[in-house]
């Protein structure tokens, strides 16, 4: 068989080269991993991307959180990395792992110095209040996790910020293991899911850049995955 | 196995080559060659045309009919007096009365040198190999194709037809020289007999074969540092690999002969 079959141009990138350019992605452009509020990062730069706070009445600015996700790890089929048992790499698909860390600033909020009334919930947090319970937690206190995450995807023909031609992977299934009880595990599964459907969709790796800029190729057939790589085939 | 592979079925390459060839600029020279026993200067200039490509692994790319289309301006002096006779008006005498015998002298025509300016264009076709080839300079990688050997160019009919141009350029020069007219046809067919076929294609060959000798034609040229996406903003900068390694060949895959790139990458 031909590698260009029935059209005139063929290219193929393989996994290690597919991983290679989103590394270089990553690690020219760190801010599409790292993303959070105000107190984690008051602006964006080349290496994080400023987000607002939460919201929630009575926490000025809202609940500050920080997410700093590695750069993710991706298999085409056929599968070569092992994946959790939940998770099942099918033809035209990739797998992906990556690690996740979500941080939230843990404070002691000051309350309103107006006199509370009785029966206000914050009734007990009054300073001059006598019967005030004892404080657990310091002013301020970063608290974070780390998460490896495991994901099922499949390629999306799409346009790069510059008018060209790409590719980006979108999510269609993310698996976290053994964290207990099992509706967390479900919850920051979506949450996961949300967030790396949105950042991954943002890498967009040009055509061009798949072929090292190696001939024209207008796309008939793909980007298809196949034997460990993503395959086009086209015109010039 | 290569990380990238990229590769062209014949149509493809021919499709490539036409567009690279036809972006090779047109080439000049000039100079003076010998042109049978005259000496002429010249100026020509000289543009390709894709023929058939012709896939042969494991590293050809032949091309039938590649065309070479040709322009040239030449020169060449001429002293008349080695092709033609000396014309001379004999000494005529006459017997005058009362003045004696008088005679005129004898007029001898020096033939001049000249000097015939000839404009011609035309085309010729070869078939030539090329051999791939594959540089890192300055930080570019380059993949050409760069002919082997040095074709034999086949000039057929162009001698003739220049022949013929060369007795329509000479002949209004020949007529205005004074008491040629006796002379004109055999001055013309002495120059064409001088150059001849021979001649001509002495002439024309070591003009343009290096304008087909020295082809090469590119295949691929890529920055070393390469670039995915350009800088977008302050926080978007570029975003570049780098690639380590290029290798091309001709292959001969399932039913198809075809030419593949192949790269190696990384961050």
């Amino acid at each position: 068989m031909s590698l260009t079959e029935a059209e005139a141009v063929f290219a193929s990138v393989h996994e290690t080269a597919l991983n290679d350019l989103i590394t270089a992605f990553c690690t020219d452009r760190p801010r599409y991993l790292v993303y959070g509020s105000p107190s984690f990062v008051p602006v964006t730069t080349v290496a994080e991307t400023a987000m607002p706070g939460i919201p929630f009445p009575g926490i000025p600015g809202g609940i500050n959180w920080r997410i700093r996700l590695g750069v993710p790890r991706i298999d085409l089929f056929k599968q070569t990395d092992p994946l959790p048992p939940e998770l099942v790499l099918g033809p035209g698909q990739f797998s992906g792992r990556l690690d996740a860390e979500l941080c939230i600033d843990c404070r002691k909020i000051r309350i309103d110095p107006k006199p509370p009334r009785p029966n206000s919930p914050t009734y007990g947090d009054n300073p001059n209040n006598p019967d005030k319970p004892r404080d657990t937690h310091p002013i301020a206190e970063l608290t974070c996790f780390k998460l490896q995450v495991f994901l099922i995807g499949h390629l999306e023909h799409v346009m790069a910020s510059n008018g060209e031609d790409a590719i980006a992977l979108a999510v269609d299934q993310v698996e976290i293991v053994d964290i207990k009880p099992t509706d967390l595990e479900s919850f920051l599964e979506c949450l996961l899911f949300m967030i790396l459907q949105a950042v991954l969709a943002e890498i967009r790796l040009p055509l061009r850049a798949l072929r090292a800029g190696a001939f024209q190729l207008v796309p008939t057939v793909g980007p298809l995955i196949e034997d460990d790589q993503i395959k086009m085939r086209g015109t010039l | 196995m290569a990380e990238i592979i990229a590769a062209l079925d014949e149509a493809g390459a021919n499709t490539l080559l036409d567009t690279a060839i036809s972006l090779i600029p047109l080439q000049s020279d000039s100079g003076s060659g010998s042109l049978g026993p005259f000496v002429a200067s010249y100026a020509v200039s000289a543009s390709l045309t894709n023929g058939d490509v012709d896939l042969i692994p494991p590293d050809i790319i032949r091309i039938d009919d590649l065309r070479v289309d040709w322009d040239i301006n030449f020169s060449f002096g001429i002293d008349l007096s080695t092709i033609l006779p000396d014309f001379c008006l004999p000494q005529v005498c006459i017997n005058i009365p009362c003045v004696g015998r008088v005679c005129t002298p004898k007029i001898c025509i020096d033939w001049p040198t000249i000097s015939i300016p000839v404009h011609f264009a035309d085309f010729i076709k070869a078939d030539a190999d090329f051999r791939l080839d594959i540089s890192l300079v300055g930080g570019v990688w380059k993949v050409q194709a760069v002919i082997v050997g040095i074709p034999n160019l086949q000039f057929g009919a162009t001698t003739a037809a220049l022949l013929a141009a060369i007795g329509l350029a000479v002949t209004p020069i020949l007529l205005a020289i004074p008491f040629i007219g006796p002379f004109l046809a055999l001055a013309v067919n002495a120059i064409l007999l001088a150059i001849g076929i021979a001649g001509l294609a002495g002439f024309l060959g070591p003009i343009l074969t290096p304008f087909v000798s020295g082809i090469k034609i590119p295949i691929y040229d890529q920055p070393q540092l390469f670039p995915v996406l350009p800088a977008q903003s302050a926080v978007d900068p570029q975003v570049d690999i780098v690639i380590d390694a290029i290798a091309a060949s001709v292959a001969h895959n399932g039913a198809e002969d075809e030419l593949v790139l192949t790269a190696d990458i990384s961050a």
